[in-house]
């Protein structure tokens, strides 16, 4: 049967009423699927102006062309790419009245965080009228920063703000072309931070706290420029310490730091996003770009802790492009039930005399895989180049897998390059010498792996560290029965 | 007469992989009183302690072990602690990046827990930590390092003393606490068990020399052979343990 | 035409001179099949990421050499080890001399893979093992299979072991402009059997050679292999050596590579542990100059609970040599109380020379030892400073260490004169002038 034109306009008009009824709240999300007119209409959307729209098409004609890396020690069902919203406006997250009515599986990890009910109600997205304290702590932190000329806003508004400071820097560590998840990023990024520190500048506090109040939802495709001019220092701890629930099933984060002559940067993480459960349905997939790039003199110094994501795809690397450039990684990877990580870094010796560190603590439970990936780099112009590697893992039952693949290229001949790896697990005889001392089988088990983590978290600002230890204790509760 | 019983062990049986190793042992300890056992390699002498601390690889059969009256067979390890057991291991192990003082933290902490306490305020803890081991003649910076990570033989030895100085157990027990000691760490060590005894309190010293025995001096002395105590005294028992060897006493045993 | 093309494309004349009934034929085409689909790996394979074979392809080899030459053995004495009375299987151009070989059927067998191919009395050998621990799936083992032929056949029964160390020699002459061969060894050592064997690639004269060789090598209960591999070949020679070897419970199997000469050497090295208490060693001196390139890729597979390997590869590169070490262990999640280690060492002599070093682990049990430690570096300068302060010239010094360095790998050579042998030229190769050692 034949619609007539009359029944098919009738029809349309319903249609775009009920459609209509959700404008209200969804009018700031784009349709599904990935194309030149979505990139564009993602930068028109954030009135972005046409050098950085005529970037992001760039990056996304590459990306078309590229194909999505396998060479991980993961195994995950690729995402459908046409198939996720790419622009959607932050605080879609459901608000809620009281705390009672959010899920009291995450009010209780808040608990055993140490997190403060007004904070829980925040990061749960309950409505609150605290947040007019945090926003006034905020704007004070930032009368703080602005006196010292430090700039420390959202990437869009960097965009509009401070131009040829991005145009300057950003894809200048991370080129838009480096890799299928960096160009897809680039192609489509929604938010993220852009910090900048003036030359002589010691940023006075810690670039978190303002972080966790203001930005607890950062998106899918965040983008992050850190610049540190000349003998400036920063210390940015990243995402959220609160266990986000984070439904989105795809993270292509990237992050550039970018370190001119004696700068320093330390860069911490803690991540937690949802592992997927127990059985291993859900959880997000993490794939994330971060290099720093490091003058003469400079250092940075990524630190991280990971605990959550379904499938961890991340490798923060240092170039030491600069003579006595200084790069450093200390990561602490947890896997638990089906997880798996696949991380570790990337030092490439360019300069004289650079060093670079790399400590890397891997603890796997369940059945999950936990994998080290790491390449030292020392090109031939990099006389006296050192580096030190220390990749440990500890397995906690049977069924889980502990991998290091270490990749070492040395083309210079004054190189000093130590890898060190080993293997270990919980001993027996060292959870009946804890029980022996009054301290149950759990108790003894966190105690021993914030032992083997030490090295690591002692690298964590201090209020960072405290919860990290939690977070560690957490995502390992009920690994051994 | 006041029951002052702190552990009483009757006809103890305890086995691993089917092997039998403790084959009925009956022991009484009165608060205040320093037992000594003795024995030679293989006796059984660090089975018994392990099983009185509820080492789980040792499968107990016959028999009971009550500490103040209480039978212990079903309690863990930890939960035996709390009640005030305390082994000083022959081999401490290493736990790496885990501090002595946090180590010891935890532990007092998680005793009190069990017993209904609130944390020992941190001043009260540092105070303690401060005394105990300057009784014990330990640098503070000792404190810091990694749990028996990089100890020598003594310090291991010494830290197991420290820590019993810390928890105040009311049976403590100490496995050949004397091997891997020099004559001044032992004077030190002995003198730091002495300043512990009192009369709420009961010890027993695993060993195989009487040397030990000069500084802490037992009420009373055992000996073990083939999981058996095959004989008892005092402290003159020891002194011809250590003139007559184990022989005469294994052929006394097997008639 | 290229390398592939023409082997592919001998194949069929290959098969032509042989028996097509026999059960081997199956597996030659089976693995013609694989290594036609794969051809040879490139720089993309994660495997072959620091070695290319692209040089080699593009020389015209000859696959079946003419056989005419004669060797006298006074010519070819120094790459023996003669010092010792051995058995001998000597290979000219790929095919066997019996003139300089000395073999045995003596209690053990010590002969050739074409013999056991073709007599009945050896079938059942061939059938239990040939090609049961060679990989079906690696493109250059299957074309090694594909044309397998020739080379060392050994067996030791149950509890025997030959009166003497065994040289397997393979010569090439230079009659030919440019020589590929494929030498194929068996080598069984039953239950509580005993056997030494030294292997050597040498090529007499400046003409381009390339071999590619596969040996199998299975250790029964108890049985003890002592393996040492002699790579001190001209520099227009290269190499790809495929080893496989397949252990049973608290059998010994102790590898020995000694690199040093050569254009291309590639050894892969697999050991598959299939039985408790075993014990695996892979031991590695490389000492290269010049352009040469070594690639040693290891493999250690724990598939049963305590067993033990040992890995120690030390080496040293000068010019614009290139080292690339790659050594896997995987530990099986039953293989409780592994005691894996791995230890790869290297110091870099000139601007020009370059080392990649990937160690890894890949650990599916929880209560194992497996560690594995890498260094690149220099000599240590304190120690240096300690033999100068005795009044040792820099140089003489400094070759003083690097021997230290290199030799320690040696302590394990059982055949004393061997490690004599290589001592020497290890010293030679460092200008130690030792007088002392040998």
């Amino acid at each position: 049967m034949a619609y007539t034109e009359e029944e098919l306009k009738k029809e349309l008009e319903t249609k775009e009423y009920e459609y209509g009824f959700y404008t209200d709240i969804e009018s700031d999300t784009l349709p599904k699927g990935l194309n030149e007119e979505i990139v564009i209409a993602i930068s028109k959307k954030k009135e972005e102006p046409d050098w950085m729209t005529e970037w992001r098409l760039e990056a996304f004609r590459a990306w078309q062309e590229m194909e999505e890396p396998e060479w991980a020690n993961v195994t995950y069902k690729k995402p459908d790419f046409q198939d996720i919203s790419y622009y959607s406006a932050p605080n879609k997250k459901p608000k809620y009245n009281s705390l009672d009515e959010v899920d009291p599986e995450l009010l209780e990890t808040f608990k055993k965080l140490g997190i403060s009910v007004d904070e829980q109600k925040k990061l749960a997205g309950v409505a609150v009228d605290i947040v007019m304290d945090s926003v006034s702590v905020a704007t004070t932190f930032k009368k703080t920063l602005a006196e010292k000329g430090i700039i420390f806003c959202s990437i869009s508004e960097a965009i509009q703000e401070h131009p040829e400071l991005v145009k300057k820097y950003l894809g200048t560590v991370v080129p838009k072309k480096d890799n299928f998840y960096a160009a897809l990023n680039s192609a489509v990024f929604s938010d993220g931070s852009f910090c900048y520190i003036p030359k002589g500048v010691r940023c006075p506090m810690e670039l978190s706290t303002y972080f966790r109040i203001n930005q607890a939802g950062t998106g899918q495709f965040e983008r992050t420029l850190v610049v540190a001019e000349e003998g400036s220092y920063v210390s940015y701890l990243e995402g959220c310490t609160a266990p986000m629930r984070d439904e989105n099933q795809l993270h292509a984060a990237v992050v550039e730091l970018i370190a001119l002559d004696d700068a320093e940067i330390k860069y911490s993480t803690v991540q937690n996003w949802y592992p997927g459960n127990d059985q291993g349905k859900g959880g997000v997939f993490n794939f994330v770009t971060k290099r720093g790039l490091c003058e003469k003199n400079a250092k940075i110094s990524w630190t991280q802790v990971e605990t959550g994501s379904a499938v961890t795809w991340k490798y923060p690397s240092c170039i030491l492009k600069g003579d006595h450039s200084i790069g450093e990684f200390y990561s602490i990877a947890v896997t638990n039930n089906f997880q798996q990580a696949d991380t570790g870094t990337k030092m490439v010796h360019l300069g004289k005399n650079t060093k670079s560190t790399i400590i890397s603590k891997g603890i796997s439970a369940g059945q999950s895989q936990n994998s080290y990936r790491g390449l030292v780099q020392v090109n031939s112009r990099a006389e006296n180049a050192r580096n030190f590697s220390q990749c440990d893992s500890l397995l906690m039952g049977n069924r889980c897998g502990a991998h290091t693949f270490p990749y070492i290229e040395a083309k210079n001949k004054t190189a000093q390059i130590e890898h060190e790896a080993t293997t270990s697990k919980i001993g027996e005889d060292q959870i009946f010498y804890c029980n022996q001392r009054g301290i149950d089988t759990e108790k003894a088990i966190a105690l021993i792996v914030n032992g083997f983590s030490k090295e690591v978290l002692n690298k964590l600002p201090m209020e960072f560290a405290v919860e990290a230890q939690k977070l560690l204790e957490i995502s390992l509760e009920g690994s051994v029965g | 007469m006041k029951n002052n019983s702190m552990l009483e062990i009757k006809n103890l049986h305890a086995s691993v992989d089917d092997k039998e190793i403790l084959k009925g042992i009956d022991l009484k300890v009165n608060a205040g009183e320093v037992h000594a056992i003795m024995g030679p390699n293989g006796s059984g002498k660090s089975t018994l302690a392990e099983v009185i601390a509820g080492q789980e690889e040792f499968e107990v059969g016959e028999g009971n072990i009550l500490l103040e009256g209480e039978d212990l067979e079903e309690l863990s390890p930890e939960e035996r602690a709390h009640k005030g057991v305390f082994l000083s291991f022959q081999y401490p192990v290493e736990i790496p990046g885990v501090s002595v003082t946090n180590f010891m933290k935890t532990a007092i902490n998680e005793s009190r827990k069990a017993q209904g306490l609130e944390d020992m305020p941190a001043n009260e803890m540092l105070k303690k930590i401060r005394e105990k081991s300057e009784m014990l003649e330990i640098d503070r910076k000792f404190l810091s390092r990694s749990l028996n990570e990089g100890f020598s033989g003594g310090e291991k030895k010494r830290n197991e003393i420290f820590q019993m100085a810390m928890m105040e157990p009311k049976l403590a027990i100490l496995d050949e606490t004397d091997s891997g000691l020099d004559i001044d760490a032992l004077r030190i060590v002995a003198n730091g068990v002495n300043k512990l005894r009192s009369k709420d309190n009961a010890i027993i010293v695993i060993t195989h020399y009487q040397r030990l025995l000069e500084y802490i001096v037992p009420d009373f002395v055992h000996v073990l052979y083939n999981g058996k105590i095959v004989k008892s005294g005092t402290k003159e028992l020891a002194l011809e343990l250590e003139e007559k060897g184990y022989d005469w006493l294994k052929e006394e045993a097997a008639v | 035409m290229d390398l592939k093309e023409k082997l592919v494309s001998s194949f069929m004349a290959f098969e032509d001179g042989l028996d097509l009934d026999h059960p081997v034929h199956e597996e030659r085409s089976n693995a013609m099949k694989n290594f036609e689909t794969k051809g040879f790996p490139t720089k993309k394979d994660e495997a072959w990421k620091y070695t290319s074979l692209r040089g080699l392809q593009k020389v015209d080899f000859s696959i079946f050499p003419k056989h005419e030459t004669t060797l006298e053995y006074k010519d070819v004495k120094k790459y023996f080890l003669h010092e010792i009375d051995t058995y001998k299987i000597v290979f000219v151009d790929g095919v066997y001399s019996s003139y300089l070989s000395e073999t045995t059927h003596d209690g053990v067998d010590i002969c050739l893979m074409s013999s056991a191919f073709s007599k009945p009395m050896f079938q059942q050998v061939i059938e239990v093992y040939f090609n049961k621990a060679a990989s079906k799936d690696e493109s250059l083992t299957s074309l090694n299979t594909a044309f397998s032929k020739e080379g060392a056949y050994i067996y030791i029964p149950k509890n025997k072991m030959p009166k003497k160390p065994i040289q397997i020699l393979h010569l090439a002459t230079g009659n030919e402009a440019a020589l590929m061969l494929q030498p194929r060894n068996l080598i069984v050592a039953e239950d509580n059997a005993e056997v030494q064997i030294i292997e050597r690639h040498q090529s007499l004269t400046g003409n381009e050679v390339f071999t590619n060789s596969v040996t199998e090598i299975f250790a029964g209960k108890d049985a003890i292999v002592d393996y040492y591999k002699v790579q001190n070949d001209e520099p227009t020679a290269s190499l790809v050596d495929n080893t496989y070897i397949s252990q049973k419970r608290s059998s010994v199997v102790r590898v020995h590579t000694f690199s040093l000469g050569g254009k291309l050497i590639r050894n892969n090295l697999n050991f598959y542990q299939n039985g408790e208490r075993i014990d695996s060693t892979l031991k590695g001196v490389t000492i290269l100059g010049d352009k040469q390139h070594v690639d040693h890729h290891t493999l250690v597979h724990h598939a049963q609970p305590n067993c033990e390997s040992h890995q120690d590869y030390k080496g040293i590169f000068g010019d614009s040599s290139t080292g690339v070490f790659n050594g896997k262990i995987i530990v099986d999640k039953i293989a409780q109380k592994t005691d894996a280690f791995q230890q790869n060492n290297n110091i870099l002599l000139s601007d020009r020379s370059t080392i990649n070093s990937k160690p890894q682990l890949e650990i599916f049990a929880d209560d194992v030892k497996c560690s594995h430690g890498c260094t690149i570096g220099q000599l240590d300068e304190e120690a240096m400073f300690y033999l100068r302060s005795r009044g040792i010239p820099k140089k003489e010094a400094k070759a003083l260490l690097m021997y230290a360095f290199a030799n320690n790998v040696l302590e394990s050579v059982r055949i004393p004169e061997l490690k004599a042998r290589i001592n020497k030229i290890i010293a030679d190769k460092l200008g130690v002038r030792m007088g002392f050692d040998l």
